[in-house]
């Protein structure tokens, strides 16, 4: 049985910060872009955590928006 | 002449339901020397003979959820849970246990247990003498009085805070450190754990995320790799109330399963109005990864949540709250003053948006059975309120001040709640019923009573599945699952955990407030209902409505 696609995540390498995550991630996206977008694609790392951005090793990091689901 | 055989018990004329499943027969169960000797018609005869007319016999329930790592050390019967039919808990979930442990890091994690499982401190440092350091010294303590089975989890957090230290809540760790964790883990597992915890969510009580939380996914395979030596499970707390990031981790689960030929499970699994098609969507995760030959077991628990509350202690009702989660964490006598202090108060209020609580707060009722006026008993905060002239926040405030905060709350149907939703998930061939937390969150609700539960509301009532498949659920499957050996059914040479229960009875009974824990502690509990008998290896733990004093319980891994 094939896996269905899903919301494709990286985790955080070790002390590896939100910009070098965003290029590593989304290398074709000029950098502020891709800061931008990897921030409003986890909430739960950037807004809803205290301190907000706090990065852990074990977090999923979504590195595309939410897909639809039918 | 023939010798006549001659057993320990004999559980005579009940209704054989033997765990696998398998309809009901008539017939009896014989025990000898802990283990069962013979199931059918027996002839012979026992120093004990338990009269099972009209009821059934089945394997003892097994709990694979539950925090009774300290309430272990005074209380051997996990009570109420082996009232309830429970015959072998699994403690150490979500990252935490009480060894391996150094007795320097001993006030870290009961912080840990404090904030998390909503455990008083008490319970850690009046009711039993803390002896050890090591997984096999804890081991030691535990079986001085056991009389319920246990397999234990270790905590990764509480591995990774022996190897680091402090740094264990602040980086990554080296190549050594991992290598440490991984003999520390395998020591664990030599001396009986049952496999490794680990979480993704929780916060210590300073707010900072527990030390597991600190691991990259490296580390988390190294240990699964030792996992693999013993073929142990990972039980993991995913960030439960986001379906994307459940079924990541279902994915990273799926991954360590399959290198490493390991069992995981993740639990909590809820089902929520809120978003209806999280479980669904999760479980459908689960089947594809199956497929594809990997184990990860949802747990799901039977009952809704509800949670309880006081302004007397802190409780994870608040915790869409910081402010009032910081304010009610005071001493009681800061707390009160904060409650009283106008600027404190109107930021509270601000907090609960420009209705005053209402919907935040509105349909909370007053439980009664403390120092609540009884004209306020079994209204909701609304009505409250309004005979009061005062914003749902306000009178909150007022009503609890006025009875020394000894006024509680409950928050029915949090979630979670829906038979008809729910019953069909339960019944599903790959969802694992559990994630009872028994023993934890003590004075938010009972953690008490589920296995009763899934009896009266999903065979019973909604008719979700047969009495011999609930039975199946949560004991043959669980004991496969977790790979607990001789367990789980009701077969000669089986070790000998057996409960006796009427099936048309069998219930929880209502969830009541017990100040049995050390410290006059207070907690929720639920009473069992239909439980006659419960046997632990072949003695009699629990009978008539009376626990005995059999110290039959044993490390079961
Ligand atoms: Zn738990």
């Amino acid at each position: 049985m094939e896996l269905s696609r899903q919301r494709r995540f990286v985790t955080p390498a070790p002390e590896e910060t939100i910009e070098d995550l965003a290029a590593r991630a989304l290398p074709d996206q000029p950098l502020q872009a891709a800061v931008d977008s990897i921030k409003s694609w986890n909430l739960h790392v950037f807004a809803m955590r205290r301190p907000p951005g706090l990065m852990l090793g074990s977090d999923v990091i979504f590195v595309e928006p939410p897909l639809a689901h039918g | 002449m023939r010798e006549m055989a001659m057993f320990d018990v004999i559980v005579r004329g009940g209704t054989v339901v033997d765990g696998t499943g398998a309809p009901g027969f008539a017939g009896d169960v014989a025990v000898k020397d802990g283990r069962i000797a013979a199931v059918g018609q027996v002839s012979g005869e026992a120093k004990r003979v338990v009269d099972a007319q009209g009821r059934v016999v089945a394997p003892g329930f097994i709990d694979p959820h539950t925090h009774f790592d300290v309430q272990l050390l005074w209380d051997g019967a996990a009570r109420p849970a082996l009232e309830h039919g429970v015959t072998c808990v699994v403690p150490g979930n979500c990252s935490l246990s009480l060894a391996p442990l150094k007795a320097s890091d001993r006030k870290a994690v009961v912080g840990m247990f404090q904030q998390i499982e909503e455990m008083p401190p008490e319970a850690f440092t009046t009711a039993f003498e803390w002896t050890w350091e090591d997984f096999a010294g804890y081991r030691s303590a535990l079986e001085k009085g056991l009389s319920i089975n246990v397999a234990p989890l270790v905590g990764h957090s509480v591995i990774r805070l022996w190897v680091m230290g402090p740094a264990s809540q602040e980086r990554a760790a080296f190549p050594d450190e991992i290598a440490a964790m991984q003999a520390l883990l395998r020591e664990c597992l030599e001396a009986g754990a049952v496999g490794l915890s680990t979480s993704f969510v929780d916060l210590d009580e300073h707010g900072r995320p527990v030390p597991s939380r600190y691991a990259q996914f490296e580390e988390l395979d190294a240990l699964c790799a030792v996992l693999g030596e013993f073929g142990r499970m990972l039980q993991v707390v995913p960030e439960f109330y986001a379906t994307d990031i459940t079924i990541a981790r279902i994915d990273q689960l799926a991954d360590l399963s399959i290198r490493h030929d390991i069992p995981t499970t993740f639990s909590p699994l809820f089902d929520t109005l809120a978003v209806p098609d999280n479980a669904e969507r999760a479980i459908a995760r689960v089947e594809e990864q199956f497929a594809r030959g990997a184990r990860v077991w949802p747990q799901m628990q039977t009952r809704p949540i509800d949670i309880s509350f006081s302004l007397l202690r802190p409780s994870l009702f608040f915790a869409r709250l910081p402010r009032w989660v910081r304010i009610l964490r005071q001493p009681l006598e800061q707390r009160v003053a904060a409650l009283n202090d106008p600027d404190t108060r109107a930021k509270m209020l601000a907090d609960l948006g420009s209705d005053g609580g209402e919907a935040m707060f509105g349909r909370l009722v007053a439980r009664g059975g403390d120092a609540c006026p009884p004209e306020y008993v079994g209204k909701t905060l609304s009505e409250i309120a309004g005979l009061r002239g005062q914003p749902a926040g306000l009178a909150l405030i007022e009503l609890s001040l006025e009875n020394g905060l000894d006024v509680a709350f409950l928050s029915a149907g949090q979630g979670h709640q829906s038979t008809d939703r729910i019953g069909p998930m339960l019944a599903h061939p790959l969802v694992h019923i559990g994630a009872s937390d028994g023993g934890a969150h003590l004075a938010s609700f009972s953690t008490y009573g589920d296995t009763g539960y899934l009896f009266s509301e999903f065979v019973r009532k909604a008719g979700a599945m047969s009495l011999e498949k609930a039975v199946a659920k949560i004991t043959s499957e669980t004991a496969d699952i977790w790979g607990l050996k001789d367990r789980g059914r009701l077969a000669t040479g089986q070790c000998a955990d057996i409960v006796v229960f009427d099936p048309d009875a069998i219930a929880r009974g209502d969830e009541l407030p017990a100040f049995d824990m050390p410290g006059d502690g207070m907690r929720y509990v639920r009473a069992a209902r239909g439980v006659d008998t419960v046997l632990v290896n072949g003695e009699v733990a629990y009978a008539a409505g009376a626990y005995t004093d059999s110290r039959s319980g044993v490390v079961c891994v």
